[in-house]
């Protein structure tokens, strides 16, 4: 296959996809299996987040319509149409979405517990279908998908990788995987702590510890290509704005009346850039700080992410003989 | 049936995007941007076309530019994203376009107003302010730095360190600036509130004293009032013109040079709190117009009660038609400066200054806001060398693009200043190339629904249609048409703009910019290739199906 004479020194270069943090975005994750054959590239690497962060209730109402709230806006579903449009503009913003009777939403009221499970009851559903999707898309190509989860997705939904992953598909998560047959892609999904308390945080020190472990078993450190969640720190690729983690939801942090800014990346990850010299950086995690740095040799990125306008973020690399060759921020 | 209930949304823990300029910071940065303390229309349209109503031509500029500030209301709620109109463009038009007329004909032709900044903040603001206190206090100091300042190398050195302070201020933080930002639009109200209440609380005839006994303490003067409003006649003032509608109709176009900034907070959507959210928007771009659009009117009317129309036709005479007998010091009477003539006060002098001063530095803000995240974005999307798109680590602000387009400025301030016919003929497509930037993106949000069918669908304006045909193409579309009628006028009408010297040499220019721009972008698209990168995937949408 000409995919495996790729990415060698005198040879094509092995051109990559990377995204992340579609947040349960359907039309965007159907545009990031399209990447494939638009961007005409040999694998497309996901850097994690992949679950949704709200569920809408659609509740039952009199007559056989439905309520159901919205970007600040209730809305009343009166005809099949308008439920079928209401459920694509849900499935564009990343929102699970169930249909209940007033009895059944009120026992969910209030009950977090209840309302996590349900939570990943729908996620688990919906990425083991994006999973087979992937897998139908991409059947008799040469592509591969790297798979991997972020630190607001959790295990229990995750495990839908490795239960649905064939063929096409890869759990790229806390593993090297050749991505030809000289660069590998090596995973790690987790973030620092957060003020959100999300699923999946790490210290940066146990961070460290799996970017070790993972990286014991790569032979050539350069020809590593980082697919780490979590940007390096005080990079510009992590800006964001500090919060308040004593108050839910976090509001922003003031002093002198302005909100204060701060670099929400991974030390482990900065030092482990600057430490391997990979080949390339691939980051994600904070949606606004859209950029590029350099550590050494080694060029890093975080596209940045607009989901929930249907838009997806992504970079294309083409790499070659442990090198960036071109890169390209995308808007699809 | 259960009764109707009002479902909520459920949550779980997961991080969430914050961002840092709150919607009102955003509504002050419009108002700052659209310069309420020196409109040229008060300047210009009295005597370029007399017979004009001024409240009349501020309202018609108004109805106008409503219909563009929605438009860019669902543009920013769909594509909240910094580098606004060249985002927009880009989305809908393809990015060769996109990239061509935003670069072409705002981040080069806004150089302009880099350099008309410093000419403002030297010789309307700092001029002016210490003669006036050189005439109230009777400190002789303080009026020959006014006249230096009012001189070509004084406003060269004063533009240069303007736009000194405005890039280490920008560099030095995004949140320094929204602080600053605060100050300034408090001094600016105070200045333009104390204008309004001197005008309010005189009549022309004591209007004219003032001013006659401010010239002669300045020029040494005598019978100031008389003898510039002869000069003026002499020059061809109709001090008692007959009402013409059709000039209060074409006196909009140059209201619209101040109000058509009422959307250059899409420059920045990335950083605005709520920016995708409808209401915040309308009250950011439609309700900063709609202020900025009052407040020139209540102006308006202040004037005509405190001087009367011939003391505004005489003040217009200094600038359109270059009546020196018109001037005070060498200085065109803005309304802030007749005001200044207006009291004995050098506190009142001061604060006016201070007033004018911090909205001329504004301005030159405003152009390395702006300019600097459309550069970013293009520098990301390949379009420009990366080197632009860089933001660094110590300043976490693009401290590349602020550094180029402050290099580039140079000549451009040395130019505007030293090139005798720079601002006749090199100068003057500026009002029709940023007009047509918003023009077109006018265009773009009535094609958003059928161009970004997607982006479109997730968008909040989304559930406004009427009939089948969404909003926005209607308020698009005649944004399109009104505003396209102003940038016409910009391009025929002699009085207006590129028409005033009968020669192709200020179209040339105009040209001259797009193309230098498309030449950038097919270089730019060259460079990528040999890397084996398309340019246009950076715009272009993939299909999800």
């Amino acid at each position: 296959m000409a995919f495996w004479r790729k990415g060698k020194s005198g040879a094509e270069p092995t051109r990559i996809f990377y995204a992340c943090d579609i947040h349960g975005s359907e039309p965007t994750y159907r545009k990031f299996l399209n990447a494939a054959k638009f961007y005409e590239v040999d694998a497309l690497v996901f850097g994690g987040d992949l679950m949704g962060k709200l569920l809408i209730p659609i509740v039952r109402d009199a007559g056989g319509t439905w309520r159901a709230r919205l970007q600040s806006q209730d809305h009343h579903i009166t005809s099949a149409e308008e439920m079928t449009q209401f459920k694509r503009t849900l499935q564009t913003l990343g929102f699970y979405w169930q249909e209940m009777d007033p009895e059944e939403y009120g026992e969910y009221v209030g009950q977090q517990d209840r309302i996590d499970a349900l939570f990943d009851v729908l996620a688990k559903d919906r990425l083991a279908e994006w999973v087979a999707l992937a897998e139908e898309r991409l059947a008799g190509s040469h592509v591969r998908v790297f798979l991997c989860g972020g630190n607001d997705d959790t295990d229990e939904v995750l495990s839908a990788l490795d239960e649905v992953a064939q063929d096409r598909v890869v759990n790229a998560e806390n593993r090297s995987v050749p991505v030809d047959d000289e660069h590998v892609v090596v995973t790690v999904g987790y973030s620092t702590p957060t003020p959100w308390e999300t699923p999946r945080e790490r210290s940066d020190p146990e961070i460290a510890e799996v970017i070790e472990k993972v990286m014991a078993g790569v032979a050539d450190p350069s020809r590593a290509v980082f697919n780490f969640h979590c940007p390096p720190l005080d990079s510009t690729l992590d800006t964001c704005l500090k919060l308040d983690a004593s108050v839910w939801p976090p509001a922003p942090l003031m002093e002198n009346g302005q909100p204060v800014h701060y670099g929400a990346g991974s030390q482990a990850v900065a030092d482990a850039l600057s430490g391997y010299q990979p080949t390339v950086g691939l980051h994600g995690h904070i949606h606004e700080s859209r950029g590029m740095i350099d550590y050494g040799r080694t060029p890093a990125y975080n596209p940045g992410s607009e989901y929930g306008e249907g838009v997806l973020r992504g970079l294309i690399v083409n790499i070659r003989a442990g090198e960036v060759i071109g890169h390209q921020f995308t808007s699809g | 049936m259960a009764e109707a209930v009002a479902p909520q949304v459920f949550t779980r823990r997961a991080s969430g995007l914050v961002r840092v300029m709150s919607p009102y910071s955003a509504f002050v940065y419009n108002i700052l941007t659209m310069g309420i303390i020196f409109p040229w229309v008060f300047m210009q349209a009295p005597t370029a076309f007399q017979g004009s109503n001024l409240v009349l031509a501020i309202a018609f500029a108004f109805l106008f530019e409503l219909p563009i500030a929605m438009a860019y209301v669902w543009l920013a709620t769909a594509l909240p994203r910094s580098g606004g109109d060249y985002v927009f463009q880009s989305r809908v038009f393809g990015g060769g376009f996109g990239f061509t007329v935003v670069f072409g004909f705002f981040v080069v032709w806004i150089l302009q107003w880099v350099a008309l900044s410093g000419w403002l903040l030297a010789t309307v603001g700092i001029a002016p302010t210490f003669i006036g206190l050189g005439v109230t206090t009777g400190i002789g100091t303080f009026t020959d730095i006014g006249t230096w300042a009012a001189g070509a190398n004084g406003i060269i050195v004063i533009s240069i360190l303007n736009a000194i302070v405005a890039l280490v201020l920008l560099v030095s933080g995004f949140r320094n600036y929204v602080r600053f930002q605060y100050l300034m639009w408090y001094a600016i109200l105070l200045s333009f509130g104390i204008v309004i209440l001197l005008f309010l609380f005189t009549n022309p005839t004591s209007a004219a004293a003032h001013l006659d006994t401010f010239a002669a303490n300045v020029d040494g003067t005598s019978n100031f009032f008389s003898t510039a409003s002869s000069a003026a006649a002499s020059a061809g003032v109709d001090f008692h013109p007959p009402f013409w509608l059709i000039g209060s109709l074409l006196a909009a176009p140059i209201a619209w040079t101040s109000l058509q900034w009422a959307t250059y907070s899409s420059e920045q959507g990335g950083e605005i709190k709520n920016a995708h959210v409808f209401r915040s928007q309308v009250f950011i771009m439609v309700g900063s117009l709609a202020a900025t659009a009052g407040l020139l009117i209540l102006l308006a009317l202040a004037m005509e009660k405190g001087l009367g129309s011939d003391g505004i036709l005489v003040a217009s005479s200094g600038y359109w038609y270059g009546v020196s007998e018109a001037t005070i010091g060498g200085n065109i009477m803005f309304p802030s400066f007749m005001a200044m003539g207006l009291t004995g006060s050098w506190i009142i002098v001061a604060l006016i200054g201070l007033g004018f001063i911090l909205n001329s530095f504004q301005i030159v803000c405003n152009c390395y806001i702006g300019t600097t995240r459309i550069m970013v974005a293009q520098g990301l999307d390949g379009l420009l060398p990366d080197w632009f798109a860089r933001v660094s680590p110590r300043w976490k602000t693009p401290v590349n693009a602020h550094l180029a387009y402050f290099l580039a400025a140079l000549p451009v301030i040395w130019a505007f200043n030293k090139v005798g016919d720079w601002s006749t003929k090199w100068a003057l497509g500026v009002t029709f190339a940023n007009g047509a930037v918003m023009v077109l993106s006018a265009l773009a949000a009535a094609l958003l629904p059928y161009r970004a069918k997607k982006v479109y669908e997730a968008s909040p304006g989304a559930v406004y249609t009427v009939g089948n045909v969404p909003t926005v193409t209607i308020v698009g579309v005649l944004g399109f048409l009104l505003g396209g009628f102003m940038v016409a006028c910009f391009l025929f009408v002699k009085d207006l703009g590129l028409a005033f010297t009968n020669s192709a040499f200020p179209y040339m220019i105009v040209v001259g910019t797009a193309v230098f721009a498309l030449i950038i972008y097919f270089v730019m698209r060259s460079v990528r290739s040999s890397k084996g990168i398309k340019v246009e995937y950076a715009f272009a949408e993939i299909p999800p199906e």
